[in-house]
Parts: C-alpha cells; structure tokens; sequence
C-alpha cells in the first residue's frame, strides 16, 4: 500500500518535470525615445519637425511565441485621414510602406534596433506639405503620396509582421489558439519647412 | 485609320500601372525569392525546438539564418545588371547556409528527440526508484519504531497505587 501510494506520487512528479506547459504566445513591440527610455521622442521635446532634422528612436520587439519566429517590422508613413491598422480585423495600415527590417528571434529573444530617421525631401504647395523622401538609418527611400494640411499630423507607424509557415508569406500578426492578435505602433510628428516645393 | 477600342487601352494601361507598382515594391517582395528554402529552415528548425533542442543549440541555427537573410538582403539590392554574378554568387552562398541548417536541424531533432526521450524514461525509472527506496525507508523506520515500541513496553514499572 505504502509502494503504491509512493509510486503514484513519484511518477506524477516525474509526468509534470518531463512534460511541457503550455504558455501564452505573443510578442512584444515597442519604440524608445533617443536616450533608450519611454521619452524624449522629439527633438527639443518639440513634435515640429523641420526637414533634415535628425530624430533617434530604438525599434525593439520580443518574442514570446515558445519557438524560432521570422519577424518583420514594417514602417510605414501615414497623415491623420490615412486608416491605421485594424485590431479587430487583422488587417494592416493601407499606409505607404517606406522600409522594412527582418530578422529571426528565438524564443525570450529581444531583438532591438537604433532607428534613426530625418525627412530630407518635403515641401509646401497649397498650404499642404508632402514628404517626398525619407532617410532612415543611412538610406534614403521615396515616399509615395504622402501629404498632411500645414504639415500637421503625419505619423509613423510600425507593423509587426511574422511569417507563416502554412501560406509561406509574412502575415500581420500573427496566429495562436486559433485566434490573431496583431501589434503596432504609431508616433505622431508635425512637418514645417519654408521652403517651397522641390521635386527630389 | 480606326482608333483601337477604348477596352484595350484600357486594358493596356492598367497592365502599365501594374508593372510600374511591381517594379516600385519589388524590394519589399523579398520573401518570395527566399520563400521555399527559408520556409523549409523555419519548419525544420521548428521541429528541433519541439524535439527538445536546447537554446543554445538553437541560437547556432538562428545566428546562421540571420547571416543567410542579411545576404539575401544584400542580393536583392543588386539590381544592376552588371551586379548579376555578385548577386548569383549571394544566393548561391544563401542557398548553401540554408541547406546547411536544414541538415543541422534535421541532425540536431533526432539528437534532440532521443535524448527526451530518454530523460523521460529515466524521469519514470527514476519515480520508481525513489517509489522503491521509500518504502524500503518506511519500512526499516517502521520495524525499529515498533522495536522502541516493544522496549519501552517491557521497560514500564508497574507501581501499585
């Protein structure tokens, strides 16, 4: 009886040390401000932001899927009529992508970047600015169609993308239990410039 | 001379756009070219995590793929077509790098299951052992409990009172 009831109890311990639990997946993403903390976004702490002014962030994500993910952090450059992503749906921003960044995390792996970004081609025609061009890290990329009224609320918003396996595609979110969650994120800046408007 | 249908012209310059927006994106479509082989990496790999391969047996894995994705990277860049051998020559190497994880991965799941495996019976023997081990225990610690027992007995004085 002793044996038995010690045997019982032993190998139930033996079953929960060799079997795994299963855990929450999801990832994590975020932006930090130039000094690496939640704040400083701007330069001067001032959302105005002339062209060529340089503004450093810190892009990170981590992945807490329980395996090897391919992750892709897409940017993109919307104004304030421009849909972002939606939650409820899945379903990313119609935004005009200006880069990407990927990279394969492991799970509990942080993964995160200088994102150093300055507008280097704007102008104001009819009292409407569009960017023309971007320089993000070093490279310099064409912004298709952007505008905002004055220069006021142009955003940049990043999308967490993951591949997926089965479609053999990168997805906006990503799939677990049947359900999918989605991340981003977006920051608010306002444009101003004098100058008038220059095709690149 | 009969001007061609409006449909056509149509047709036509719906076709352009569609080229002159593929061409503008392309460098975002990188995914399609490394598609089949990074997908076939990604799964194996995945198998050997599940297997039971150990962080850092993965992080060797990861460290490759990510080598092998910043050259293809690289290669999709290389659009002139005085740059076609340098960037054959890129996805050449990416193709190496990721046959090489898929046949480390594959080696490192069978290594990796095996050893489960055997942990997971060794978990059970071992639950077994120590089932064994004590109850052997409970009994000695039984037997000279009831010794004392006996000898604290036959040690009591009967007083009368």
């Amino acid at each position: 009886m002793v044996f038995i009831t010690l045997i019982v109890v032993f190998e139930m311990i033996a079953y929960v040390a060799t079997t795994p639990r299963p855990s929450e997946q999801f990832f994590q993403l975020y932006v930090l401000g130039s000094n690496g903390r939640a704040a400083g976004y701007y330069p001067n702490n001032d959302t105005y932001i002339s062209p060529n002014e340089t503004v450093s962030w810190y892009l990170g994500t981590t992945n807490f899927m329980g395996n090897v993910q391919l992750v892709d952090v897409r940017v993109k450059l919307g104004n304030q009529t421009i849909n972002p992503p939606n939650d409820t749906q899945g379903l990313p921003s119609p935004a005009p992508l200006i880069t990407e960044f990927q990279r394969f995390t492991q799970d509990n792996e942080t993964w995160e970047f200088p994102f150093v970004w300055r507008v280097t081609n704007a102008g104001l025609v009819n009292n409407t600015m569009h960017i023309l061009t971007v320089e993000i890290n070093g490279e310099t990329f064409q912004v298709v169609d952007c505008s905002a009224r004055s220069g006021y609320n142009f955003r940049l918003i990043f999308e967490l993308w993951t591949w997926d396996t089965n479609t053999d595609a990168f997805q906006f979110g990503w799939e677990t239990s049947g359900e999918h969650p989605v991340a981003w994120l977006q920051i608010w800046f306002n444009m101003t410039t004098s100058t008038p408007f220059q095709y690149a | 001379m009969r001007s061609p249908p409006r449909i056509l012209v149509f047709t036509i310059a719906v076709m352009l756009i569609l080229v002159a927006v593929h061409s503008n994106t392309s460098t975002y479509l990188r995914a399609d070219e490394i598609q089949p082989q990074f997908n076939q990496a990604i799964t194996q790999v995945r198998l050997a995590e599940s297997a039971g391969a150990t962080q850092s047996e993965i992080t060797e894995l990861v460290t490759t793929l990510n080598k092998a994705l910043e050259l293809d990277g690289q290669a999709v860049k290389l659009r002139s077509p005085n740059d076609t051998q340098q960037r054959a020559d890129l996805l050449a190497r990416v193709n190496v790098m990721l046959n090489e994880v898929q046949t480390n991965a594959s080696v490192l799941e069978t290594v990796a299951s095996q050893r489960t495996r055997t942990n997971t019976v060794l978990a059970y023997v071992y639950g077994g052992v120590a089932a064994a081990v004590g109850t052997f225990a409970y009994a000695v610690l039984f037997a000279f409990y009831r010794r004392y027992r006996i000898k604290r007995t036959f040690q009591m004085k009967v007083t009368v009172k």
